[in-house]
């Protein structure tokens, strides 16, 4: 299978390659025709290194017919290679795009993303790491079953993620980076049931003026369900661990604690001078990687779709001007996601 | 120093364990309750019982009040114009006009309300104020609270689901800890879950999910919840965050003592009762020490915060609520 990893510029670009790198049955393709400002030749150098096909340009590229790629250019390119990428018949998965007002411009580029690989036939994911854990799939499908839990009304969560270092997803403040991994996983849970109200607090104690760094999110879902969720930047040296996502689903028989890294190992790391807390070590990258390589071409797909993401989007968006009212902001009827 | 002569009213569970702690502290106290079951708890501990209000009251340094909510206005008042100090359980009334009554005649009268808000005297919570307090925590951004516990008998007050019914009692000691540490309350939101009017049936299950917006900025989310079984024991978290770092508290996590095997908490050690550390503080107050670590503006404050939150889950709009000059 082809994978093809588009551009350097992403954040997380090069481990995705590098993890792409290491499937067995994966070929992969790469193309960063930009090149970085002080590294024109970033692209070549790199996919030399990992022993990737290397492609000049994006012609080049999806001539070599990718069957999936990973979306990782620069904040603001994503959608018109996502575009392409589609009609080329490729399977596309690509990172959240940061809002940074209401304006729920990146909600319409996104929605525009969407029916493009629904009209091409292929599957928009996006990179919503946490929703991929096999942990995450057990409580989603013991919940589904209602057997253990019994029915999920009220659900609470976290996810403290510090403050990113890109310049637009740092603006985009903590509604922006950390609410989209949380609401996801409620999306899932609740296997895409609307949100009907949103009430949102948010401050910027902890960051540059007009940003906000920690918020409070309740959204109330049509089916009655409660969510309430902090998305607050958390601190920047805690380590992954103390980042989360945590999630607590209350149910009539049950309540389920879920956490995405949980301690294994304890103890006192003398050299960094802290407290030790080993994990049992699945990079949730990798794992998410693999699922969506593994999912290509099969008809359910593995993480949140475009669907999902835009319910999500369209959640921050009422969050943050709700953050603004002080009130809670009603989400008129579920509207359709395609007509 | 002479005995605190302390009138105790109401013989409930409460009151019993008031009523041991006043014992504990050295008080001598008179037992008055309307529900018969005044002498037969004074019995036991070897105290005596009164007939009347008044009778409680004559000679009386402090009254406890460990009766229902809803007699907490006529007593407190009693109590203030015969100039006896009010230690009172929570919640300091059933509504903030009640309240502010309460509070305003304690202070034209010159006569202390102490609020039993026992979570201030938990461990976790204790602490947690302290380090806060040094300045370890930085500035506050936001906080998650959560409680989550079986209620072992049946609703038998009167509280309608306008009023917050019975989550009204379960999100007090949340949002007492947030007012702490955190301040006054400018914004609640709340949505509330369950069948929550009472009178309602043992082992009833509602949860409360509160958002409070603090004066100086700070968030505080508080998750409220009567569990439907006895098991799993009564839970609490917390999560704080400040500029400077995070304190965070399971009371699942282990302490000293853990037995396993055998019937689920069997015995155990937790440190000293909070109730042993709220009456002692209390009575060293009464006796002239240092004013306790809450007073009447705190039990205001409780219940303006949760009549919010109770009109805010009722109308579905958060609720601004002026801020106030501290009452007492």
């Amino acid at each position: 299978m082809k994978v093809a990893v588009l551009s350097f510029a992403g954040r997380r670009a090069v481990v995705y390659a590098e993890l792409l790198r290491g499937m067995p049955d994966v070929e992969l393709l790469v193309a960063d025709p930009d090149g970085a400002p002080d590294d024109p030749a970033r692209g070549r150098s790199t996919a030399d290194r990992l022993g990737a096909t290397y492609a000049e340009g994006w012609e080049e590229l999806f001539a070599l017919r990718p069957d999936a790629v990973v979306l990782s250019t620069e904040e603001g390119s994503w959608r018109a290679l996502g575009e392409r990428a589609a009609e080329a018949g490729a399977h596309v998965l690509c990172e959240y795009p940061y809002a940074v007002d209401e304006t729920g411009a990146e909600a319409d580029e996104l929605d525009r993303l969407v029916r493009v690989c629904e009209e091409a036939g292929v599957r928009l994911t996006v990179a919503s790491t946490a929703c991929f854990g096999p942990a995450f799939a057990v409580v989603r499908d013991k919940i589904s079953e209602g057997e253990a839990v019994g029915d999920v009304k009220t659900i609470h969560g976290a996810y403290n993620a510090p403050r990113p270092s890109g310049t637009r997803a740092a603006r985009s403040g903590a509604l922006g980076t950390n609410a989209p991994q949380l609401l996801d996983l409620v999306d899932a849970v609740l296997g895409g049931v609307p949100a009907e109200q949103v009430y949102a607090q948010t401050n910027g104690v902890a960051a540059e003026p007009g940003v906000a760094s920690a918020a409070l999110v309740t959204v109330r879902y049509a089916d009655g369900t409660v969510a309430s969720l902090d998305c607050s930047w958390g601190a920047p040296d805690a380590g992954p661990s103390a980042s989360g996502p945590v999630m607590t689903f209350i149910g009539d028989r049950a309540s389920v604690d879920y956490t995405a890294s949980p301690r294994l190992l304890g103890g006192f790391d003398a050299l960094e001078r802290r407290a030790r807390h080993v994990t049992r070590g699945d990079d949730p990258q990798a794992v998410m990687l693999a699922q969506f390589v593994a999912a290509v071409g099969l008809e359910s797909g593995a993480g949140p779709d475009g669907a999902a993401a835009l319910r999500t989007l369209r959640v921050i968006r009422a969050a943050r001007e709700s953050a603004r009212t002080g009130q809670p902001v009603d989400l008129a009827g579920a509207q359709p996601v395609l007509p | 120093m002479r005995e605190l002569e302390t009138a105790l009213i109401g013989a409930g569970l409460i009151a019993r364990m008031h009523l041991e702690a006043w014992i504990g502290a050295g008080a001598s106290v008179r037992v008055h309750s309307l529900d018969g079951r005044a002498a037969e708890l004074a019995a036991e501990f070897g105290v005596k019982a009164v007939d009347s209000l008044e009778e409680a009251l004559d000679g009386a340094d402090v009254v406890d009040i460990c009766s229902p909510t809803e007699t907490h206005r006529d007593i407190a008042l009693a109590a203030i114009a015969g100039g006896v100090a009010v230690v009172c359980e929570k919640p300091l009334a059933a509504d903030v006009a009640e309240a502010e009554e309460i509070v305003g005649a304690a202070q034209e009268a010159g006569v202390p309300v102490y609020p039993a808000h026992d979570i201030r005297f938990a461990p976790a919570y204790a602490r947690l104020h302290e380090l806060v307090a040094e300045g370890r925590l930085g500035t506050g951004t936001v906080a998650r609270f959560t409680v989550a516990g079986y209620h072992p008998r049946a609703w038998t007050g009167h509280a309608s689901a306008e009023s917050g019914g019975i989550l009204t009692d379960q999100l007090l000691h949340g949002v007492d800890i947030a007012y702490w540490l955190f301040g006054d309350v400018v914004r609640v939101h709340a949505l509330y879950q369950g069948d929550i009017a009472a009178p309602a049936p043992e082992g009833t299950a509602a949860v409360g999910t509160v958002v409070l917006t603090h004066a100086g900025g700070a968030l505080s989310q508080v998750v409220c919840r009567w569990t439907p079984t006895p098991q799993p024991p009564i839970r609490v978290t917390f999560h704080v965050t400040g500029t400077d770092g995070t304190i965070v508290h399971d009371s699942d996590w282990p302490q000293e003592i853990q037995v396993s095997g055998g019937p689920a908490g069997a015995f155990g050690y937790y440190g000293e009762s909070p109730f042993t550390s709220e009456i002692s503080e209390f009575a060293r107050a009464l006796s002239g020490g240092p004013q306790p670590r809450l007073v009447a503006h705190d039990a205001l404050a409780a219940v303006r915060i949760t009549q919010a939150a109770a009109r805010s889950a009722w109308t579905g709009r958060a609720v601004e609520l002026p801020v106030k000059g501290a009452a007492a």
